[in-house]
């Protein structure tokens, strides 16, 4: 690629993340998303009776080290609500402009269908890492506010140093962010088949849950190394020492897997779509 | 383009061949263990040979068993009998250790690390949990994430439960009895089975992605349920990697235990040391002492022997379908708490179906490995036979 279309690409990420971050109801969702550790480090406080009986182990752990806040809440949110976020901004990146006629414009700018595709691809992606770091960040920050920064206490009883915590934490972090981008391609895919967002995001989202569901089916368990969900829980085994990274692997060649194989066949039905108003 | 251009359909050849190659890789990995990684063959008497020989200090790796029995889904399985894992030895009872009862049914993950006879870590990874053994020269943890406890123990000096096989060849070991060498060990062992067993080596295998032997045990018994038990040995450390139990009622393996991953290298010092953390409830236990387990069966019969303590069993029949009859002591003297494997056993044996005959009547757990009669009469027949076996052998003592 010359310097020239370099810029052009990257003029229209700019402008792709600009109208993300513009739309108003991704503002108020990436509100929802933050304010869930918020709530939950504010709950424990107030409740403060001490973690350690029931309840999951990252939430009774809050009380020892504020950065179990935004690990709890990863937790809690990779379920439905990160899934969610993906699937609204998938929804709007190709249903949505074909819905309000603004792709056949963005088709009129000089760049191509498939580097069109290529940068709302990562404009998802950066979507993806975006929803985790409002989740993180936030709940960091409140969480070592109320709980300050003890030593990180692992799953294998080993305690971990301030920035080593950190630092695991950094890594869950983008352990998920990379399972959100694998479903974000194939929402863009599911994307490039309606004119409807809505009908988009809805299917994204029944797609999210019939894994979840399929996962906890016993009877299925040949199937279940090949569902996106399946490894996203094991960002846990994050927390043990040293980290079990065996099932971490897995998951990311999980994920590759499927933006791969969802990116092409994006590609392949947009390349070649009728874009009719 | 152009190409795209001119014949649309073809771009989605590319999604279809990534899956296809996704698909097609998946395969090969598993069907690994077929292919002939070009390992010199060797006979079994070698390869035993080559096992005694090992000389493997320190390694570290994951390994993955998988049980399928066919037990009904038991009340209480969480109990406090002894699991069947090679590496659970130091199972004594410990209240910390309940959580490895579960180990008789499904998937379970475990995580070693070994570095010589005074350091060896294990981990139970269970989901969000965790349960670490830790044995670090003269001391024993135990650690529970689940309840964030630990246990501790002091083991004395020469005494080393969790040794990984590690040959004791010590001039104590010179009577005329033990082998000397590791030859002679083999071919005796050979011996040994080869009454009522085939051992054969079955080409070779790929376990943790090292090329590996097999070592191929079947009765010549065909009343047994065990149709065959596939040992795999490193083809260069010999050590065993994988051993899997087949059923004559399944096609895949009713027990495994394997590794799948592992790496010869020292591990870090750090792993094996363990300091309780703050806000954990420890329990010292004092020194430990030798662990008797009067049920644990000698290796060549895999039936997991019954929990609790047979009061003078008989052995009705011999070799892979040889019957166990015994009696439970019932008596409210030997009742234990709720985490004896006793009042576990009593609670699982009335959820169990009713069987009769001319022996008598009784509960029947059946298994796809082995089976077991419980009489009302207190007396218990074990096996790794069907059913039929069993009364029979109830009827005959």
């Amino acid at each position: 690629m010359s310097a020239a279309e370099w810029s052009r690409s990257l003029r229209l990420l700019r402008s792709e993340l600009l109208l993300i971050a513009g739309r108003r109801r991704n503002q108020m969702g990436l509100l929802v998303l933050a304010a869930v550790p918020v709530l939950m480090a504010v709950a424990v406080k107030l409740s403060s009776s001490g973690g350690g009986q029931g309840g999951p182990d990252l939430l009774g752990s809050i009380t020892s080290n504020g950065l179990f806040v935004p690990l709890a809440a990863l937790g809690v949110e990779i379920g439905l609500f990160l899934p969610l976020a993906i699937a609204m901004l998938a929804g709007d990146a190709i249903a949505g402009e074909a819905n309000t006629g603004t792709l056949r414009y963005l088709l009129t700018v000089p760049v191509g269908r498939t580097r069109l595709l290529v940068t709302k691809y990562v404009s998802l992606c950066i979507g993806a890492l975006w929803g985790v770091a409002v989740i993180v960040v936030p709940g960091a920050i409140v969480g070592i506010a109320i709980f300050g920064t003890g030593p990180m206490l692992t799953l294998s009883g080993t305690q971990l140093p301030f920035w080593s915590a950190v630092w695991r934490v950094v890594l869950i972090s983008l352990y998920l962010a990379a399972g959100l981008a694998a479903l974000a391609a194939v929402g863009l895919f599911i994307s490039t088949l309606t004119e409807q967002p809505l009908a988009a995001t809805v299917a994204l989202m029944i797609f999210t849950i019939l894994s979840w569901i399929l996962d906890t089916v016993p009877q299925l368990d040949w199937l279940h190394p090949w569902l996106l969900v399946d490894r996203w829980m094991a960002f846990i085994d994050l927390l043990r020492d040293p980290p079990f990274l065996d099932t971490i692997w897995q998951g990311l060649l999980v994920d590759i897997g499927y933006a791969v194989v969802f990116s092409l066949l994006a590609w392949a039905r947009f390349a070649g779509k009728d874009v009719t108003n | 383009m152009t190409f795209f251009g001119e014949h649309p359909w073809t771009r989605w050849v590319a999604p279809v061949a990534a899956l296809g190659l996704i698909g097609g890789s998946a395969v090969v990995t598993n069907q690994q263990a077929d292919a002939d990684p070009g390992l010199p063959s060797r006979t079994a008497a070698q390869l035993l040979a080559d096992v005694r020989s090992a000389d493997v200090a320190a390694l570290s790796g994951t390994v993955v068993q998988t049980v399928d029995l066919g037990l009904p889904q038991l009340p209480g399985l969480t109990g406090g009998a002894g699991p069947g894992g090679p590496r659970a030895g130091a199972s004594d009872g410990d209240s910390g250790m309940s959580s490895l009862a579960t180990l008789l049914t499904g998937s379970h993950t475990w995580r070693v690390w070994l570095d010589g006879p005074t350091r060896q870590r294990l981990a139970l990874i269970d989901g969000s949990n965790e349960t670490d053994l830790i044995h670090h020269g003269n001391d024993l943890w135990v650690w529970s994430s689940a309840d964030k406890s630990a246990v501790h123990r002091r083991i004395p000096t020469l005494m080393h439960p969790l040794g990984p096989g590690q040959d004791t060849r010590g001039p104590a070991d010179l009577s005329p009895t033990v082998p000397r060498t590791p030859k002679e060990a083999a071919s005796r062992a050979l011996a040994l089975i080869g009454d009522d067993t085939t051992v054969t080596t079955s080409g070779t295998a790929s376990v943790a992605g090292r090329a590996a032997y097999e070592l191929v045990l079947t009765p010549k018994d065909s009343a047994t349920r065990v149709a065959s038990v596939r040992i795999a040995i490193d083809g260069r450390r010999h050590i065993p990697v994988r051993v899997q139990v087949y059923s004559t009622k399944l096609a895949n393996p009713a027990f495994q235990v394997g590794f799948t991953s592992i790496d010869f290298g020292r591990p870090d010092a750090s792993i094996f040391a363990f300091t309780p953390p703050p806000g954990t409830k420890v329990t010292d236990k004092g020194t430990l002492t030798l662990p008797v387990h009067p049920s644990r069966k000698g290796a060549t019969n895999p039936a997991p022997a019954a929990p609790g303590r047979l009061q003078g069993p008989t052995v009705v029949g011999s070799g892979w379908s040889a019957v166990l009859v015994g009696r439970l002591p019932l008596t409210a003297a030997d009742r234990g708490t709720a985490g004896d494997p006793r009042s576990w056993l009593d609670g699982i044996r009335f959820s169990l179906p009713r069987v009769m005959g001319s022996w008598g009547r009784g509960r029947l757990l059946e298994g796809t490995l082995f089976s077991v009669v419980f009489t009302d009469g207190g007396r218990v027949a074990v096996g790794a036979v069907a059913p039929a076996q069993l009364y029979a052998a109830l009827a005959a003592t």
